[in-house]
């Protein structure tokens, strides 16, 4: 198929960090393949709920949540892409891009929105991170207010990178009634 | 931590305006920006900044050849936290970072951010108690 749009040196970006590949939008679906081969993601048009657009330190970022839950970030976009590729989404996948905002006021304060796998802290209305529950090895209720949640530790699907997530912590405090009567979840 | 290291927020807490401000990494690894007083965190591929004020503490741990690095923030209402500020008292009710673990294959690096983050976090600490003392 010769349709749709194709980049190079494009980051898929997972809880170990991120592995450059080729991303194709074409009129089916997303795929995207890693550079020298290995992991593929192939993204049906019929399996994608939603795309979004983000702003961030290193280009664009295109982020595509699947039916099933999960969500995939795909990083390294330009400026001039995001018009392109707005206008083919919506004419061929139907999709319409909705823009997210990354925060950079450089809060730790915020909220938790949890939508299918994805578990997103938001700051005011932007985003400042975003990790998937899939990944989680293990969650854990400490004392009455602190939700602590594991990664798993996998090298064969990690990036390349230096530094790799291993886990982290919310602290909800009893004032906040977002999460009232779920004490096994954040 | 006692009491008086902690910075008090009354300035306007406020890492970046745009995001453009952000430096270019070239690798996705923690990061530590002196000109914006913040340190970059990789989360799932993108670096998240935070405010250098936010964070309480950060340590190091070596095991054979894997780092930990540990930073833990501030939240309220822990011990010796301070006096409620207009800032606090405003985020009392929202869910906060507490803590964050990542795992660094360098040592080097490691060490080098961890010793960063606590020289940052020292300066801004003692510059603005400097001024809260000068303004009383």
């Amino acid at each position: 198929m010769s349709d749709g749009h194709l980049f190079n040196n494009i980051l898929l970006g997972g809880r170990g960090g991120t592995n450059p590949g080729q991303l194709r939008v074409h009129s089916g679906g997303i795929a995207w393949k890693k550079q020298g081969g290995g992991k593929v993601v192939d993204l049906g048009k019929g399996d994608i709920a939603g795309v979004t657009w983000m702003k961030v330190s290193r280009g664009y970022q295109l982020g595509v949540r699947i039916k099933d839950g999960l969500s995939y970030k795909f990083t390294g976009f330009r400026e001039q892409d995001v018009g392109n590729l707005t206008s083919f989404i919506q004419k061929t996948i139907g999709i319409t891009l909705e823009e997210k905002q990354l925060s950079v006021s450089g809060h730790n304060w915020g909220e938790v929105d949890i939508n299918g796998n994805m578990l997103t802290f938001m700051v005011g209305s932007k985003q400042a991170f975003e990790v998937s529950l899939a990944d989680v090895a293990q969650t854990q209720l400490q004392g009455k207010t602190d939700v602590y949640l594991e990664f798993h530790v996998d090298d064969t699907t990690g990036g390349n990178e230096k530094d790799s997530l291993m886990d982290l912590s919310f602290y909800i405090p009893n004032s906040n009634t977002q999460f009232v009567g779920d004490e096994t979840r954040p | 931590g006692d009491g008086r290291g902690h910075m008090k927020a009354s300035w306007e807490l406020t890492a970046y305006k745009n995001v453009n401000d952000i430096p270019q990494a070239k690798e996705l690894v923690i990061q530590v920006d002196q000109k914006h007083e913040a340190i970059l965190l990789p989360i799932y591929g993108s670096m998240v900044p935070f405010h250098i004020s936010t964070v309480k503490s950060v340590n190091s741990n070596q095991d054979n050849r894997t780092c930990t690095i540990r930073i833990i923030f501030n939240v309220p209402g822990a011990p010796f936290a301070p006096a409620p500020d207009p800032n606090s008292l405003r985020n009392q009710t929202a869910i906060h970072l507490k803590e964050i673990t990542f795992r660094s294959k360098d040592p080097r690096h490691s060490s080098e951010v961890v010793q960063l983050i606590k020289t940052l976090r020292r300066q801004v600490a003692s510059r603005e108690s400097e001024k809260a003392e000068r303004a009383t």
